[in-house]
């Protein structure tokens, strides 16, 4: 019994380290070392040759003021993404303050069933849905000329905007989720002892609740820029690969990469663009880190 | 606010308890609770867990609503006033300090929700901080305090808004047993200090005890009883509180006799004899006798008219100051016996030894059957009040 313990513990430990290990190195580390690597190569003769080469770095960093403009499209992806994180969490955090606070607690597990229910269908038929949605002659502007408003027509497919009610509907079960694990672990004895001190409700939601919540908006906040940032699809399929935001009509770097995977026969040159986009995501992930961290030291 | 007079203000009711009572569903909580604690008073309220007197609390401080009732804090009606607007406050079990903030911020938090000066507040925690001895924490984090440390940040937090009356939930049971007798102290000499009244909830005996100017034995949602510590020691009024209250010798049994201000009580194992009281129960009556075990003795031998029973010693406790000892009585039944003097002829009594218990009957009390219908009168369970009181 005791060599059993002592020996299946650090079998157990084996095990336990092992498996996510390897599943990490497989599924993770070994196709960014592919990226990382095929970036470095050279394509001669409409053949992909092994060498250590910056010059597919060096012709993207040619076009990234000129031509392709690649400098444009990341700004564009960093706008779209940014503010659709900034209204996914305007969406869906209200949605869990109302699961947490204002529905009774054997309710919580059915709404939040619900809330994740759209998950279930596929992404694409999801983008496809909302194509019919907004389209120029789409169930929107068609209901809103029954009802009589004809003058009220939105033009919303192939922009930016597109774009981000798409990735909003994508993203938004997986922030309920984060959020509500979040919300619903905050101390309710916090919130009446503020009352008790005399806080209002909305006093307590902003002075307990809110900065409570902080890590977890980070979070999900950073989740959904990042998520968006690499998101082709709806960029494609409702932002028509051109669409338009404040920025002109500026396709987003995600769509760049995937047009030139598709036509381009340089796969190392496509390689180092989407290590850049990596790079990026990698930053977006510190930066929220960054903030997350200077929440805990900055104590209110 | 703790103004000495010579001539002794009467008393001022702090707050008023009127017909409280409070139903979740089918379940009474609480029927019917009337108290009335006067300005500057230490009350505790006592009973088991389940017995409603956190709900009473959390009524007071008006995070529960109430089924009927009233609330009257200084004359005022408080019963419709939301919980912030109350001039309460409630100092939690778990402490509830927030996470996110420092201690100061802490304190603070009641100071800073209208409108204020920021020098203004900054004094008052200083002031209150020098008061509870957190000083020198004042820019820590809560996560760095020690358990007594939160808790004098809660206490700190509550009395900064200068509250009418401070109410306690367990405070003190989070805490490890001796940094909860210094807290004891620590806490009754502050509320001593300020004058303000405290209601404090608690299921610990000795801590009602030692700091309350009077507490009150709470039982199925009703006041038991309401009294000095002192009155519910030695007079439970009760079977439940002669119960709770613990050191108690509880005997059933029928009323034989009633002569020369003395009760003849058959029960078990003796006939044992009671102080009858003003109004004495009549001759055949059940009643429950009780005397306290430290008014039972082994020694010196009983002199006439004092009761006497036999039983064998099963069981002893040395506790330091005192020994408490376990007897059973030849009917089976179980008597506590609690001596001062642990190395006295009775402190080294072996175990299985048969002994001669003695008492006077001036020290027992008599309680009778107290049939009110409700939920205490279960089959084969009743209820017993005190006579003559």
């Amino acid at each position: 019994m005791a060599e059993a313990a002592g020996g299946g513990f650090s079998a157990m430990k084996v095990v336990g380290i092992g498996v996510p290990l390897v599943y990490s190195l497989t599924f993770f580390a070994a196709p960014l070392v592919f990226l990382v690597v095929l970036g470095f190569w050279l394509v001669e003769d409409f053949q992909v040759v092994p060498a250590f080469s910056l010059e597919n770095y060096l012709d993207i960093a040619q076009h990234m003021f000129a031509k392709s403009n690649y400098a444009l499209a990341i700004v564009q992806s960093l706008w779209v993404s940014l503010s659709t994180a900034f209204f996914a969490v305007l969406a869906c955090y209200p949605m869990v303050l109302a699961i947490v606070y204002v529905a009774p607690r054997s309710r919580h597990r059915l709404l939040l069933m619900l809330a994740v229910a759209p998950f279930w269908s596929s992404y694409v038929l999801r983008l496809f849905s909302w194509q019919i949605l907004l389209a120029n002659k789409g169930i929107i502007n068609s209901g809103l000329a029954w009802a009589g408003f004809e003058n009220l027509q939105f033009h919303l497919l192939y922009t930016q905007i597109a774009t981000r009610i798409g990735l909003i509907h994508y993203l938004a079960p997986i922030l309920i989720v984060v959020l509500y694990v979040t919300v619903a672990n905050i101390d309710r004895d916090l919130i009446q002892a503020a009352r008790d001190l005399g806080a209002t409700r909305w006093q307590a939601f902003r002075r307990v609740i809110l900065p409570m919540s902080r890590t977890g908006l980070l979070v999900s906040a950073s989740f959904a820029a990042i998520v968006s940032f690499g998101d082709v699809l709806s960029g494609a399929l409702l932002g028509g690969g051109v669409g338009s935001s404040v920025l002109g009509s500026v396709p987003l770097f995600s769509n760049m990469i995937m047009s030139e995977y598709a036509s381009s026969t340089n796969l190392p040159r496509t390689s180092a663009l989407a290590m850049i986009l990596v790079l990026v995501m990698v930053l977006m992930l510190a930066g929220g880190a960054a903030l997350a961290e200077r929440g805990k030291v900055d104590v209110g | 606010m703790n103004a000495v007079s010579d001539i002794a203000p009467p008393p001022q009711v702090d707050l008023e308890l009127r017909g409280i009572a409070k139903n979740f569903g089918d379940f009474v909580a609480l029927e019917a609770v009337d108290l009335s604690i006067e300005r500057g008073e230490f009350v505790a309220i006592m009973g088991p867990s389940g017995c409603g007197k956190t709900t009473l609390l959390r009524i007071v401080a008006g995070l529960e609503s109430m089924s009927s009732g009233r609330l009257l804090l200084r004359g005022q009606d408080i019963s419709a006033l939301p919980v912030h607007k109350r001039s309460t406050r409630l100092v939690w079990q778990n402490f509830a300090l927030f996470p996110h903030l420092n201690v100061r911020r802490n304190i603070a938090f009641g100071l800073t929700l209208g409108r204020h000066d920021k020098a203004a507040v900054k004094a008052k925690v200083d002031e209150i901080a020098e008061l509870v001895q957190l000083g020198q924490f004042l820019d820590r984090r809560v996560s760095q305090l020690s358990g007594g440390q939160k808790q004098r940040v809660a206490i700190a937090r509550a009395l900064v808004t200068e509250p009418e009356i401070l109410l306690l939930d367990e405070p003190l049971s989070a805490l490890d047993a001796h940094l909860r007798i210094r807290m004891q102290s620590e806490m009754k000499r502050l509320q001593q200090k300020l004058g303000l009244s405290f209601l404090y909830v608690t299921h610990n005996q000795s801590e009602a005890f030692s700091m309350a100017d009077r507490v009150v034995v709470m039982n199925k949602g009703r006041i038991e009883q309401f009294g000095s510590p002192e009155e519910i020691y030695t007079r439970p009024k009760t079977h439940f509180v002669a119960e709770f209250v613990g050191s108690n010798n509880i005997f059933d049994g029928k009323v034989v006799d009633v002569r020369d201000g003395l009760i003849m009580v058959q029960c078990a194992d003796a006939i044992i004899s009671a102080a009858s009281g003003e109004r004495p129960p009549g001759k055949g009556s059940t009643v429950s006798l009780v005397v306290q075990a430290d008014k039972v003795r082994g020694h010196p031998i009983g002199v006439a008219g004092e009761n006497s029973l036999s039983a064998v010693l099963s069981g002893r406790e040395f506790t330091g100051s005192q020994v408490i000892y376990y007897l059973e009585t030849t009917g089976g039944g179980e008597v506590k016996m609690v001596a001062q003097e642990p190395f006295s002829q009775t402190g080294r009594a072996a175990i299985n030894m048969a002994m001669q218990l003695y008492w006077s009957p001036a020290d027992t009390v008599v309680l009778r059957p107290n049939i009110v219908p409700g939920v205490e009168n279960m089959p084969g369970r009743r209820s017993y009040v005190a006579l003559g009181t």
